[in-house]
C-alpha cells in the first residue's frame, strides 16, 4: 500500500472516531428533563389555545371551568360557535348559507378578501355541478364567476379548471376530478375558518402542532450528535431507550 | 336547508325584486331584502355597479335615516320593555343591515363612496357611533371606516378642537372597529405638519403607541396612523424616538418580524418613513438588512401585500446608495427578477417590481451589470408594450436607470432596434406620463459613443422628438429637447445636419425664448452641443439672419436663473472658437454699446455666487482672447469694460476650475501687454 493510501485510511479512522455518538442514559435524560420547569398555567393556555382555535366550544368551556384558564386573546366563546357553523356549512356543501353567515359575522371579510370570496363561489359552482344542475351551474359561472376571472388571471385559470368538470361523463375519473373530492370542501372550509380567525385578531393556527413539529425537528438534529431516550410515539410521548 | 331565497344567480328580475321589497311597508320584508342585497354585493364589484345604477344607494340611505329616527323615538318613549319588543329588535337589525350595505358599497369602490356621500348617509352613520348597542356601533364604525379609506371621503378638520377630542374618544373606545375608524381618519386626513403637530400635542401618538400592544387589527391601524403622523416631520419623529419613546420604536422593530404579513409590511413601512424623515435614525446595519430581507420575502405573497411590498422596497432604497449596495449584496436583483420571470403578473405588481429594479440600478454599476447578465432587459422591453400605462411608464424608467451604465452605452448595447423601435413608438403614447418616461430613457440611450445613432434616426426617432418639442405640455417639450440635446452630444456632422434640418432655426429660436425657463435651458444646451466640435457647425448659429444667435443674446441679457446663463455662456464660448467674424459677433453681443448704460452681462456673471456660471463666463473670455488676428482689438475692448480688473480679483477663487481658467485668461492678456511695451 502506498503511503498516500495509508494516510487516507488513517484520516478516515480519525473521522469515524469523531463521529461516534455520545450516549445519554435514561436516568441522565430524565434528570435533565426534570430540571426544566414549565408552569402549569402555560400548559393550560396551550391546551385552551388549541381548543379555541380548532373550535371545540364545549370542551373549551369545560376546560375553562375545570382549569380556571381565562379565555385567550379576548375571544368570545360565542364567536367560536358562529365560526364553527360557517365551517360546518361549507363542509356539508351549503356554501350559500356559509357566505350569508360570514357576512352576518363581519361584512368586511369577503369584501376585502377577493381570493377567499372567489374560492367560496367556486365551491358553490362545484356543488351545483355535483348535484347535476348543469344549466344553473353554467348560468352561475357566467354571472358570478366570469367577472372575477376578468379581474384576476389566476382566478380565470381556476374557473376554467372547474368548468371543465362539465365536459366529462365520468367525473370521478377525470383530470379535474379532485375538485369534487371532500378534500376540496375541507380546503375551502379551513380557508374561511382562517379568515374569520384573522378578522377576530386571533392566530389562524393553534400553537400545539407547531410545537410538536419543533420537537420532531429538534430530535432529528440531536440524532446526529447523540443517542438518547427518544419520543417516537407523539400521542403517548413515552421515552424509548436509546439503541446503542 | 335554511335558504329560502332562491338560487341567487342574480338575474334582472331578482335584482329589481330586491329593490321593490326594500320599499315595502312591512319591516320584516324590508329587513330580509336588505340582508339579501348585502349578500349579493359583498365581494362583487359588478353587482355593486349594477345596483348602484338602479339607485339602491339612496334607497338604503333613506331606510337608514328612517330607522335611526325610529330608534330615537323608541328610546324616548318605550324604554322599559324595549328589549322584548319585536319592532324594536327588527328596527335595530334594519340599522345594522343598512349600515353594512352602505359600507359594502363604499368598500374599495369609489363610485360607491360618492353615491353614499351624495345620498347624505354620512351624518346618520356617524350618529350610530353613540348608540347604546355595541352591534350598531360596530356596524356604523365599519362603514365609516370604508368611506375614510377612499380619497373621496370628506376631509376631517383637526384644527377644530372638538374634532380632535372626538378622534381621541374613538381611539380610546373599547370597540376595535371604532379604533380602526379613528386610525383611518388620521391616515386619510392628516397631511400638513401643523396637523401632525396638533395630533402629537393632543396625545394621539401616546394612544397609538399603546394600541401597538393591542390586538391584530389595533396594531395594524396604529402602525398605519403612526407612519402618517411621522411623514416628513422630523420634529415629531424626534419626540417619538427620543428618550421616553425608545421603547415604542423597539416594539415597531419587533413587529417587522410579526407572524402576520400585513403587520410586517406596515411595521416596515413605518420604519422606512422614520428613516426617510430623519436619516439619523435606524442606521444600524442589522435593521437595514432586516428591512430589505423582510420586504423581499413579502414579495412572495400572491395578494395585495406582495404588490405593496415592492413599492415599500423602492421607498427604502431610492436615492440611497448604501441601501442599494446592501440590497445588492442580499441578492435583491435576482429575487426581483425571479418574480418578473413568472409572467402574467397583475399590473400593479409588475409596475412595482420594475420600479424597484429601476431604483436598484439608478446609481450602482454592479447592479446594472447583474441586471444585464440576468437578461432582465428582454422582459423589460416586452413590458414597453404592456396594456397598462403604469407598467409601460415603469418599464421606461427602468430602462433609463440601466442605460446610465457608461460602459454599456459605450459598447452600443442599447442602441439597437429591439430597444429603440418600441421606445420610439411610445413617443406617440396617449398617456403623457408614458411619453415623458420614454423620453427619459431615450435621452440616455442616444448618448451613444459609437457611431450607431443612425439606428435611432432610421427608426424615425428624430422626427418624433422634434414633433414633441412643439407639444403644448411643457414637461414634454423639456424632455424632448433633453433627448435631442443628448443625441447631439459629440455627434458626427451628418447626424447634426439631419437634426437641424428637421428642427429648423426659427423653431430653435422660439424654444430658446420659451415661456418656461427649464425649457429655455434645455434649448440652449441643445444649441451648445449642436455647434460643439467642428468649426463648420458654428454656422448653424447664423442661419436665417442669425435668429438663434439673437435669441441667445436676448436670454443672456435677461437671464432669470444661473442655469440659463451657464448654458448661454457655453453657447457663446463655442461660437468664439469659430472664425474671426464669429468671434466679433460674440464680443458685440457681450459688450453692448456704451450708450444704453446697462452693465455688461459678462461682468454680472463673473461676480455670480454660482461657480459654474463664473467658469462658463471665463471660458468665453479665454476663447475670445486666445491668439488670432483680431485678438488684440478684442482684448482692448474687454479691458475697457473692466473685465481684466474684475478677473484680477478672482485669481484666488475658491473654485479651482475658475481659478485655473482665470489665470489662463489673464495670461493671454499679459502676453498682449508684454507685446505692447
Amino acid at each position: 500500500m502506498s503511503p498516500f493510501w495509508i494516510v487516507i485510511r488513517q484520516l478516515a479512522e480519525i473521522e469515524a472516531m469523531a463521529l461516534s455518538k455520545k450516549v445519554i442514559t435514561r436516568e441522565e435524560w430524565e434528570k435533565k428533563l426534570n430540571d426544566v420547569k414549565i408552569r402549569k398555567e402555560d400548559m393550560n393556555k396551550l391546551v385552551m389555545n388549541f381548543l379555541v382555535t380548532e373550535g371545540y366550544v364545549d370542551a373549551a368551556e369545560k376546560f375553562r371551568m375545570e382549569s380556571g384558564t381565562e379565555q385567550i386573546a379576548d375571544i368570545d366563546l360565542a364567536t367560536i360557535t358562529d365560526r364553527m357553523a360557517v365551517k360546518k356549512a361549507v363542509q356539508c356543501g351549503n356554501v350559500e348559507d356559509a357566505i350569508e353567515k360570514v357576512n352576518d359575522l363581519n361584512p368586511e371579510i369577503l369584501d376585502t378578501n377577493p381570493q377567499l370570496f372567489f374560492h367560496l363561489q367556486q365551491q358553490r359552482l362545484i356543488e351545483l355541478i355535483r348535484n347535476g344542475k348543469v344549466e344553473e351551474a353554467l348560468e352561475f359561472a357566467q354571472e358570478e364567476l366570469a367577472p372575477r376571472g376578468e379581474e384576476n388571471q389566476s382566478f380565470l385559470e381556476e374557473l376554467e379548471r372547474t368548468v371543465a368538470l362539465l365536459a366529462f361523463e365520468d367525473v370521478s375519473n377525470c383530470p379535474v376530478g379532485d375538485l369534487l373530492d371532500i378534500s376540496q370542501r375541507l380546503k375551502t372550509a379551513s380557508e374561511v375558518n382562517a379568515a374569520i380567525l384573522t378578522s377576530q385578531s386571533h392566530e389562524k393556527d393553534p400553537k400545539l402542532p407547531s410545537l410538536l413539529k419543533m420537537l420532531v425537528w429538534a430530535q432529528n438534529q440531536l440524532d446526529e450528535k447523540a443517542a438518547y431516550p427518544r419520543i417516537n410515539n407523539l400521542s403517548t410521548a413515552t421515552l424509548e431507550d436509546p439503541a446503542v | 336547508m335554511p335558504t329560502t331565497t332562491g338560487t341567487g344567480t342574480g338575474t334582472g328580475t331578482s335584482t329589481t325584486g330586491i329593490l321593490h321589497r326594500l320599499a315595502s311597508d312591512d319591516q320584516d320584508v324590508k329587513l330580509k331584502a336588505l340582508r339579501e342585497l348585502k349578500n349579493q354585493i359583498i365581494g362583487n364589484r359588478t353587482k355593486k355597479l349594477s345596483f348602484l345604477k338602479l339607485g339602491a344607494v339612496p334607497a338604503v340611505a333613506a331606510i337608514l335615516a328612517d330607522a335611526v329616527s325610529a330608534d330615537d323615538v323608541i328610546n324616548d318613549n318605550n324604554y322599559d320593555n324595549k328589549n322584548n319588543d319585536h319592532n324594536y329588535s327588527v328596527n335595530k337589525n334594519i340599522i345594522v343591515q343598512s349600515a353594512a350595505v352602505l359600507g359594502s358599497f363604499a368598500c374599495g369602490f369609489d363610485a360607491g363612496v360618492q353615491a353614499v356621500l351624495e345620498a347624505g348617509a354620512f351624518p346618520n352613520l356617524s350618529r350610530l357611533l353613540s348608540n347604546l348597542d355595541d352591534k350598531v356601533v360596530g356596524a356604523g364604525a365599519r362603514s365609516l371606516k370604508m368611506i375614510y379609506q377612499s380619497k373621496f371621503a370628506p376631509k376631517y378638520d383637526f384644527l377644530e378642537e372638538k374634532n380632535v377630542e372626538f378622534l381621541l374618544s374613538l381611539l380610546n373606545n373599547g370597540n376595535e372597529n371604532v379604533n380602526g375608524l379613528g386610525a383611518s381618519i388620521i391616515t386619510h386626513s392628516c397631511k400638513t405638519s401643523l396637523e401632525q403637530k396638533i395630533l402629537f400635542d393632543a396625545g394621539v401618538l401616546k394612544k397609538l403607541t399603546s394600541l401597538l400592544k393591542g390586538s391584530l387589527s389595533q396594531r395594524d391601524a396604529s402602525l398605519e396612523s403612526l407612519a402618517t403622523i411621522f411623514k416628513n416631520n422630523p420634529e415629531v419623529v424626534l419626540k417619538f424616538v427620543g428618550p421616553d419613546s425608545g421603547r415604542a420604536l423597539g416594539s415597531i422593530i419587533e413587529l417587522v418580524k410579526d407572524r402576520f404579513i400585513r403587520t410586517r409590511l406596515l411595521a416596515s413601512s413605518c420604519l422606512i418613513v422614520i428613516r426617510n424623515t430623519s436619516p439619523c435614525y435606524l442606521q444600524d446595519v442589522g435593521i437595514k438588512a432586516k428591512l430589505i430581507n423582510t420586504l423581499l420575502e413579502l414579495l412572495d405573497d400572491p395578494g395585495q401585500i406582495g404588490e405593496e411590498a415592492s413599492f415599500a422596497f423602492s421607498s427604502l432604497i431610492t436615492q440611497k446608495e448604501d441601501m442599494q449596495k446592501l440590497a445588492f449584496e442580499l441578492n435583491a436583483i435576482d429575487k426581483l427578477y425571479n418574480h418578473l420571470q413568472k409572467g402574467s403578473l397583475h399590473p400593479r405588481r409588475f409596475e412595482g417590481i420594475l420600479l424597484a429594479l429601476a431604483d436598484m440600478c439608478s446609481k450602482l454599476e454592479c447592479c446594472r451589470a447583474r441586471f444585464l447578465s440576468l437578461q432582465v432587459l428582454n422582459l423589460v422591453i416586452d413590458a414597453l408594450a404592456h396594456e397598462s400605462a403604469d407598467v409601460r411608464t415603469a418599464a421606461c424608467i427602468c430602462l433609463r436607470s440601466v442605460s446610465r451604465s457608461i460602459k454599456n452605452l459605450s459598447a452600443g448595447y442599447f442602441m439597437n432596434e429591439t430597444v429603440v423601435i418600441p421606445l420610439v413608438q411610445l413617443l406617440n403614447d396617449p398617456s403623457t406620463s408614458v411619453q415623458v418616461a420614454a423620453l427619459g430613457a431615450i435621452s440616455n440611450i442616444v448618448v451613444d459613443l459609437t457611431t450607431r445613432r443612425s439606428t435611432f434616426i432610421r427608426c424615425g426617432g428624430v422626427k418624433q422628438l422634434v414633433q414633441l418639442s412643439k407639444s403644448m405640455d411643457a414637461t414634454i417639450r423639456l424632455n424632448a429637447l433633453w433627448a435631442l440635446r443628448n443625441l447631439m452630444f459629440l455627434a458626427e456632422n451628418k447626424c447634426k445636419e439631419g437634426v437641424f434640418s428637421e428642427l429648423t432655426a426659427p423653431l430653435l429660436a422660439s424654444l430658446i425664448c420659451d415661456p418656461e425657463s427649464f425649457v429655455q435651458e434645455q434649448a440652449l444646451a441643445l444649441v451648445r452641443n449642436l455647434i460643439d466640435g467642428c468649426i463648420d457647425s458654428v454656422e448653424y448659429m447664423f442661419a436665417e439672419d442669425g435668429v438663434i444667435f439673437d435669441a441667445v443674446g436676448r436670454q443672456l441679457q435677461s437671464a432669470s436663473k444661473a442655469e440659463i446663463g451657464i448654458q448661454g455662456m457655453y453657447v457663446l464660448s463655442n461660437v468664439a472658437t469659430g472664425k474671426e467674424f464669429h468671434k466679433e459677433a460674440v464680443i458685440n453681443q457681450l459688450l453692448p454699446h456704451a450708450d444704453n448704460g446697462t452693465q455688461s452681462c459678462i461682468i454680472k456673471f463673473l461676480q455670480s455666487n454660482d461657480s459654474r456660471l463664473r467658469t462658463a463666463a471665463v471660458w468665453a473670455i479665454v476663447n475670445l482672447t486666445c491668439s488670432s488676428p483680431g485678438a488684440f482689438s478684442r482684448r482692448v475692448k474687454l479691458r475697457d469694460t473692466g473685465i481684466v480688473s474684475q478677473m484680477k480679483e478672482m485669481v484666488n477663487d475658491p473654485c479651482l476650475d475658475v481659478k485655473l481658467r482665470v489665470r489662463t485668461a489673464l495670461g493671454q492678456f499679459t502676453t498682449f501687454e508684454d507685446g505692447s511695451i
